[in-house]
């Protein structure tokens, strides 16, 4: 039976669905009677995806000084 | 994917090559962070700027002649890779002074008794959705807290993957690192992380 720490240790590649089906095996049937390690395995998803909602476009002032940089006349 | 829905690269395209500036502001509002993380990875935080600005006046003068036989964000990626390599050729001094990334202990490994149980189990988060996870000022802080401390190598990893959403097999080639050592960082990046979210919903703080 797999500890904790060997499902934590191989979490992301669990959700990146790269176990071995008897490693997804041992994950899955640990999962079943883990509260613990269902709720890691639940906020790690979460939160993976809650850093890709962080993603956006460059702000208005960024944009602003790449374009005025640009034309800046050639310094050489 | 784009952050903007509506995006239409034939037309864009068609709008730069003719010397459309708008369409050219577009182009750096939908890539520059990207570009900048992937600068950060390769020359670090100093220079990053100043290598994409290069990198945006290549693109800008070199516009005309791209052929679109890749895509725009593959044709900027390469710019930027290959003047943050040239700089760092010329700036020995930046050369990563980084020990090896995984040296590092997993980031979680206190959290778990002798036998390999938690000992320190995840409290339950509220949050409602991955939008909502990280919202929140402070939390915003702290996690830029936490970036600035993480070996540059996992942060690299963690920014290009989870925030760019960069392919992993283009993060082994800015990282120059294999496949399996990329997902190393990440999962210890993430962990990282985890650690300061599990803290801060438990109590309030970083």
């Amino acid at each position: 039976m797999l500890r904790c720490k060997d499902v934590a240790r191989q979490a992301d590649d669990y959700l990146d669905q790269r176990l071995s089906w008897r490693q997804r095996l041992g994950v899955g049937l640990h999962l079943l009677i883990c509260v613990h390690c269902r709720r890691y395995l639940a906020q790690l998803r979460l939160l993976i995806a809650g850093l890709r909602a962080r993603r956006a476009p460059a702000s208005d002032e960024e944009v602003r000084r790449v374009i005025q940089r640009l034309e800046e006349p050639d310094r050489d | 994917m784009p952050t903007r829905p509506d995006w239409n690269e034939a037309e864009l395209l068609k709008r730069l090559q003719a010397g459309d500036k708008q369409a050219f502001a577009t182009l750096v509002r939908e890539y520059h962070r990207k570009l900048l993380a992937m600068a950060r990875a390769i020359v670090g935080e100093s220079i990053a700027d100043e290598v994409v600005q290069e990198a945006w006046l290549s693109a800008y003068k070199a516009i005309g002649r791209f052929e679109g036989r890749s895509s725009l964000k593959t044709w900027l990626m390469r710019i930027v890779i290959n003047e943050a390599r040239t700089r760092l050729r010329h700036e020995s001094r930046l050369i990563s002074l980084d020990t090896s990334p995984f040296d590092d202990v997993e980031p979680m490994e206190s959290r778990f008794d002798e036998t390999g149980h938690w000992a320190q189990a995840p409290v339950t988060w509220s949050a409602d959705s991955p939008e909502e996870l990280l919202t929140g000022e402070q939390l915003a802080d702290c996690l830029e807290h936490t970036l600035a401390q993480m070996p540059r190598m996992q942060r690299a990893a963690l920014t290009l993957r989870d925030m760019e959403g960069v392919e992993l097999a283009e993060i082994c080639n800015i990282l120059t690192v294999s496949e399996s050592n990329v997902r190393v960082l990440l999962h210890r990046a993430r962990q990282r992380v985890f650690n300061l979210v599990d803290h801060y919903q438990e109590t309030g703080e970083c």
